[in-house]
């Protein structure tokens, strides 16, 4: 009776600590990882995922990496680079010859000229010489803040002049891209980065992540939701950066991508007041409509272009676009901190 | 009566089966002090840790007001600037100042960056925040 006791207890005993080591496996099978690269897109990049250790996630990571620098490298404007006709060759190219091009190019510059369709000419890829001297004359006003000053009204508009997307002459069949007009040049950066991280996520299903929250520099895309089913918690920035409130609203998403577009981060002022990056191509000036545009979609390439183009239009236009197009809302906030949203844009309640 | 509660195997119980259980439970209780004394220790104070090129070059504590310079070798900077449980960079030789403009950060894995100075000021230790991710 006592030995059968006995080896009952120890069984029991084998049982209770074999139980608390597979629970700690369990626990380790579904780790979060966060991590961060930094040479994609002039931004920020942290991929939110899970492994099942560090090693795995940072291969995985790695994976990611090299994927969206091959789509740095191909909508660079700044830089060539070894074996590869990027936007840089393109637009070296203008009044010269067509370029051949990856169709990585050819999808993003067809989806650009969509865009630019949709929304009535405020997504313009093709605006690279208006941008690029409004990105000069910010560059020296942060430097030397008391010599900040406007490009010349007179210069922008013999800018302007070489901005025509009918000179962007795309041929599907021979791959090739060419700009008739020499004076122009591409600037995708409106919707570059989105398209790139549309493709990111496809690419993360593919290597075996199936819950990623992937940020590309406040761009925001979810493959599925967290690993235990719940939506991801992404938060809005506040546009007032000096409030103690950091975000506006937070937004639950699942498989969705969320991009913002504002005033507060990459801007620069004269005489006192702020001139922000994104420049409408209707007035060659920035516009003064929002502080903020947020837009959810399922394509993150189109949100992209759609936050952009949202906040150089007014708003009663703006909201008629976004009703239009199936699977789209919008958030727009006022100068004066007014929230206005789209009719199926879904936020958390105050808690 | 109270020994009618007492199950009959118990009865035959002896001495050494009452150690291994008494052993047992000692063990188990003494694991899970451990676990949790453990852990309280791994909670440490919440701290900016700022990187240079990818490289750490110094950890300073939310806790403790400060300002520090962080000189890059071609003469570029930036300063950050700790107050209040949080961290700012307040100053930088950069030219988007998209790191200045930037608001102060405190919670966990939260960042400052300055790209064009390679600099990262991240957030160890704090608090965990309300967000996955977030727009701006």
């Amino acid at each position: 009776m006592k030995k059968w006791h006995r080896a009952a207890m120890f069984v029991i005993a084998v049982a209770v600590l074999a139980g608390f080591a597979f629970i700690q496996k369990q626990g380790k099978k579904a780790e979060r990882f966060q991590g961060q690269f930094f040479d994609c897109f002039d931004t920020v990049t942290t991929v939110t995922g899970y492994a099942k250790d560090k090693e795995a996630f940072s291969e995985k990571l790695k994976m990611l990496e090299e994927k969206l620098l091959y789509y740095h490298k191909l909508y660079d404007i700044y830089h060539t680079y070894d074996g590869i006709n990027n936007l840089k060759t393109i637009n070296d190219a203008a009044g010269k010859s067509p370029v051949k091009v990856d169709s990585e190019i050819m999808e993003l510059l067809k989806l650009g000229r969509e865009m630019y369709e949709k929304t009535d000419g405020k997504l313009q890829i093709a605006y690279g010489s208006v941008l690029s001297l409004w990105h000069e004359y910010r560059e020296q006003g942060n430097e030397k803040p008391k010599e900040a000053c406007l490009p010349p009204q007179k210069e922008l508009e013999e800018r302007a002049a070489h901005t025509d997307m009918a000179q962007m002459i795309l041929d599907e069949k021979a791959s090739t891209v060419y700009l008739a007009d020499p004076e122009m040049s591409l600037d995708v950066g409106s919707i570059g980065k989105g398209y790139a991280v549309q493709r990111l996520a496809e690419y993360a299903e593919e290597i075996g992540m199936e819950h990623v929250l992937l940020s590309v520099g406040g761009n925001v895309s979810a493959v599925g939701p967290k690993a235990d089913g719940i939506p991801w918690r992404v938060g809005v920035e506040n546009p007032d950066t000096e409030s103690a409130r950091q975000y506006v609203c937070t937004l639950d998403i699942a498989g969705l991508t969320v991009v913002t577009s504002g005033d507060y981060q990459r801007y620069y002022e004269v005489d006192g007041k702020r001139y922000c990056h994104i420049i409408d191509p209707d007035t060659n000036m920035p516009p003064e409509y929002f502080s903020s545009v947020s837009v959810t979609a399922r394509d993150s390439g189109m949100a992209d272009a759609l936050s952009t183009a949202l906040f150089s239009t007014e708003y009663e236009k703006g909201a008629a676009l976004v009703e239009s197009l199936e699977g789209v809302e919008a958030m727009w906030i006022g100068k004066d901190g007014e929230i206005r949203c789209s009719s199926g844009f879904k936020i958390n309640e105050e808690e | 009566m109270v020994k009618s509660v007492v199950p009959a195997g118990l009865k035959s119980m002896k001495k050494s089966d009452v150690w291994l259980i008494g052993v047992l439970a000692a063990l188990a209780l003494a694991s899970f002090g451990g676990l949790s004394l453990y852990s309280k220790l791994g909670t440490k104070e919440p701290e900016a840790v700022v990187y240079l090129e990818g490289k750490e070059q110094g950890r300073y504590a939310l806790s403790e007001d400060t300002k520090v310079k962080i000189s890059l070798e071609n003469g570029n900077y930036n300063i950050l600037k700790i107050q209040q449980g949080k961290a700012d960079m307040v100053e930088a030789s950069c030219p988007d100042k998209v790191c200045v403009n930037h608001r102060p950060v405190s919670m966990q894995g939260e960042s400052l960056v300055c790209l064009p100075n390679q600099v990262v000021v991240e957030i160890e230790n704090g608090e965990e925040g309300e967000v996955d991710a977030s727009v701006n």
